[in-house]
C-alpha cells in the first residue's frame, strides 16, 4: 500500500489497516477471480484469431473491432440501446408513482407492499416469462377475455412482436426500478416539501423543484440497473419476440453457441462494456451535479 | 436428538457416495432432454458403474468444453458434423468392436456415413432429419417443398429454427447448390433467397418450435423431425414432409474422446444403450429415427407409422464440417435479419 506522504496529513481512521483489509479480502479475491481476471481475458481474446473449430489463435489483430463498427452491427447496437431505453422511461414512468407511494406509506403497509414488489423473484425467470407467453398468444388468455367480455376489442396479435418484447423487458426490469426510488423517497424529508408549499410553491412546483430532484439518485440507479442489463438482453427477445430481430445480447451469444468466433464476441462485449462504463460516468455527473 | 441423527444419517450418505472409486463412475457429457434418467439408472443397478451426467445445448458447447482442455468425459454425444472434427483432430478414442456386441443392432446405412467412413470412432445414437410439418386443418395447399412454405401468402404463419447455418443451408438447397461446399460465391446466391425469407417468419425457435404450432400462433414450420413426430402425437393433423428439394439428415452419436480415463465403463454404457430393449426406452420418450434395427421391431405400428419418425423415403444428407465459414453464414443471416 501507498504509504502517506508527510505532506498530506491523514488520520489513522482514514487509511485502511490490515485488518480492513482482512476484512475485504474475501470481496477483494471475489473481484478479481470473477470480474476482473475475466475482463482481462475477455480483452486479450477481443484482439485474437479464431482457429477452424473455435479455439482462439493469439495473432494480434484488430480485425474483430473492424467487424463491431460494420454498420450490420452498429444497427443492432442502436436498436438494442432503442428497446433499452424505451424499456427505461416505461419503468420510470409506472414505477416513480409506485415507488413513492410506498416510500410514504406507513411501516406496516410499507413492508407489505415492498414484499409483493419482491414476490416475482420467488418464481424462475423464465417460468413468468413462459407465463407471459400464455397470456400473450394468439388463443391466450388476454385475448379469450377480451372476447368474453365482448368489447369489440381484439384479439390482438401481440405475442412475437415488438411489443411484446417491451412489455417482457418492463416486467422483468420494473422492481429494479422501484427499490431504488423507493429507497430515495423514503429518506425525503417531509419538512422540505412543506418549506415548498409555505414558500407559495403549487403541488407541480413541488414536484418538479423539490421532490424530483432530491430522489434523483434513486431515478440515476435505477436507471442504470434497467438501461444496461437490458441491452443486453436476449432470452426475452428470444422467447417473447420470436427471435426475429436480432438485439446485440442475441449476437454475443450467437458467437459463442453458434459461430464458434469466441473473438469477435470478446470484441462486442468489451464495446458492451465501455458502454456500461460511460452510461455510469454520465449518469454520476448528473447525480454530483444536482446534489452540488 | 432428531436433529443429530439426520445429520449423522447425511453424514454417512455423504460418505457413501465418497466411497465409490473411480473404476465405479463414468462421466457422460450429452444433449439435455435426449437421455432418458430410466436408462442411466438402469445401468447402474445392473452394473453398480455410476453415471454422471452433464449436459450441453449445442455442438459448439461441446467443442469448446473439450478444446478449453475438458478431460474429465468418458463418452461424449457430437452430432455428425462435430465428430468430424473431433476425428480429424485426434480428439476421439477408436471403440473396441469386442466390447460392443450390440453393435450388430445398427443398421448398416448408419454406420459408414461420411463423418466417419468406416464407424472407428462413433456409434449413432438417434438420426432425424428437418423437414416441413403442416396443420392441414388451416393450411389446405399442397405443400412438398421449401418453395410452397416461403411464400408471401404464409407471411407471418411460419416457424422455422433459430440455427443460421439450418436457413442458409435450405436456400442452398432451394438453389440446388451444394450444402457442404460453402464459398463465398454460393453465399452470394443464397443471401437475395434468406432476404426474402426471413420476411415471411413470425417465430425463429430451435429450442421448442412445437409451442408456437400447438398455440395456433403459426401454421407450418421447419423443424426438427422429432418436434414434428411429438406433434403428431399430439394431434394428426400435423403433417410432416420431407422437403422435394433435399433435406438435412443428422446423426447424433455416442464417442469416447481420447483423453477419457475410464474407456472400459465408457464401452459397458455405449452397449447398454445399444440393447434393443434399452433404445425402445428411448425412442418411446424421443421420437425420433431410431438407427436400432432390433429395437424398432419392439416399437407399436403407431411409433412405426409416424411420418416424422419413419419418413417414407429418405435421400436427406449429413452436414460436413464447414469450419470457419460458419461466422460467413452467421453475418449473412444476423445481417439479413437486422434488415427488416
Amino acid at each position: 500500500m501507498p504509504a502517506a506522504t508527510p505532506a498530506l496529513p491523514v488520520s489513522d481512521h482514514s487509511r485502511p489497516g490490515w485488518k480492513a483489509w482482512a476484512l475485504l479480502a474475501p470481496m477483494v479475491f471475489w473481484l478479481l477471480v470473477f470480474v476482473v481476471i475475466p475482463g482481462i481475458i475477455l480483452f486479450v481474446y477481443s484482439f485474437c484469431e479464431r482457429d477452424e473449430v473455435g479455439g482462439v489463435i493469439f495473432n494480434f489483430s484488430f480485425d474483430n473491432y473492424r467487424r463491431v463498427f460494420d454498420p450490420v452491427y452498429l444497427r443492432i447496437f442502436a436498436r438494442s440501446i432503442g428497446y433499452a431505453g424505451l424499456t427505461t422511461v416505461i419503468c420510470v414512468v409506472i414505477g416513480y408513482p409506485v415507488a413513492y407511494y410506498i416510500g410514504r406509506a406507513s411501516e406496516e403497509l410499507r413492508n407489505r407492499l415492498l414484499l409483493l414488489v419482491m414476490v416475482p423473484f420467488w418464481t424462475s425467470f423464465l417460468i413468468r416469462t413462459y407465463a407471459w407467453i400464455t397470456i400473450l398468444k394468439q388463443e391466450g388468455m388476454l385475448n379469450s377475455f377480451l372476447a368474453a367480455m365482448n368489447l369489440g376489442i381484439g384479439p390482438f396479435n401481440l405475442l412475437y412482436t415488438p411489443t411484446a418484447v417491451v412489455i417482457g423487458l418492463v416486467y422483468a426490469y420494473l422492481p429494479f426500478m422501484i427499490l431504488p426510488i423507493y429507497g430515495s423517497a423514503e429518506k425525503l424529508d417531509n419538512s422540505l416539501i412543506e418549506a415548498a408549499y409555505d414558500l407559495g410553491a403549487g403541488p407541480i412546483r413541488a414536484f418538479s423543484s423539490v421532490i424530483v430532484p432530491l430522489t434523483m439518485p434513486g431515478i440515476a440507479a435505477g436507471t442504470l440497473l434497467v438501461f444496461v442489463p437490458a441491452i443486453g438482453m436476449f432470452a426475452i427477445t428470444d422467447l417473447m419476440g420470436g427471435a426475429k430481430v436480432p438485439m446485440i445480447g442475441n449476437v454475443i451469444q450467437n458467437q459463442f453457441l453458434q459461430a464458434r468466433d469466441w473473438p469477435f464476441g470478446a470484441a462486442l462485449g468489451v464495446i458492451f462494456m465501455l458502454m456500461f462504463a460511460l452510461t455510469y460516468v454520465i449518469l454520476q455527473r448528473r447525480g454530483s451535479r444536482s446534489t452540488a | 436428538m432428531k436433529t443429530l441423527k439426520a445429520l449423522l444419517l447425511a453424514l454417512s450418505a455423504l460418505l457413501g457416495t465418497a466411497r465409490l472409486t473411480a473404476a465405479d463412475e463414468v462421466n457422460l457429457f450429452g444433449w439435455s432432454e435426449y437421455i432418458p434418467q430410466e436408462v442411466l439408472d438402469g445401468f447402474t443397478s445392473e452394473t453398480g458403474i455410476k453415471v454422471n451426467f452433464e449436459t450441453y445445448a449445442s455442438n459448439e458447447e461441446l467443442l469448446s468444453k473439450l478444446v478449453a482442455g475438458g478431460g474429465a468425459y468418458d463418452i461424449v454425444q457430437p452430432s455428425d458434423y462435430t465428430a468430424e472434427v473431433m476425428i480429424r483432430r485426434g480428439m476421439l478414442a477408436p471403440l473396441d468392436p469386442a466390447k460392443l456386441p450390440n453393435l450388430r443392432n445398427i443398421g448398416a446405412q448408419f454406420r459408414s456415413l461420411p463423418h466417419d467412413p468406416q464407424g472407428k470412432f462413433t456409434v449413432p445414437y438417434m438420426t432425424g432429419t428437418v423437414g416441413i410439418v403442416v396443420n392441414t386443418e388451416k393450411v389446405k395447399d399442397p405443400i412438398k417443398g421449401y418453395k410452397d412454405v416461403f411464400k408471401e401468402k404464409f407471411k407471418d404463419r411460419l416457424v422455422v429454427l433459430n440455427d443460421n447455418r439450418e436457413i442458409v443451408t435450405w436456400a442452398l438447397y432451394s438453389l440446388g447448390l451444394s450444402i457442404n461446399d460453402i464459398t463465398p460465391a454460393s453465399l452470394a446466391k443464397a443471401r437475395p433467397v434468406v432476404a426474402n425469407w426471413v420476411k415471411l417468419v413470425k417465430v425463429f425457435d430451435s429450442d421448442s418450435p412445437k409451442t408456437a404450432l400447438l398455440n395456433g400462433d403459426v401454421d407450418i414450420g421447419v423443424v426438427w423431425s422429432g418436434e414434428a413426430a411429438l406433434l403428431w402425437n399430439e394431434n394428426k393433423k400435423f403433417h410432416y414432409v420431407l422437403p422435394a428439394e433435399g433435406a438435412h439428415m443428422f446423426v447424433d452419436t455416442l464417442c469416447i474422446p481420447a483423453s477419457a480415463k475410464n474407456k472400459d465403463a465408457a464401452h459397458k454404457l455405449i452397449d447398454y444403450i445399444m440393447r434393443p430393449e434399452v433404445s425402445k426406452i428411448i425412442s418411446d420418450k424421443f421420437p425420433y429415427t431410431n438407427p436400432n434395427l432390433a429395437a424398432r421391431k419392439l416399437l407399436t405400428p403407431e411409433q412405426l407409422a409416424n411420418p416424422a419418425s419413419y419418413p417414407a423415403s429418405n435421400t436427406a444428407r449429413t452436414f460436413r464440417d464447414i469450419g470457419t465459414a460458419a461466422a460467413d453464414i452467421d453475418k449473412l443471416v444476423t445481417d439479413l435479419k437486422s434488415a427488416q
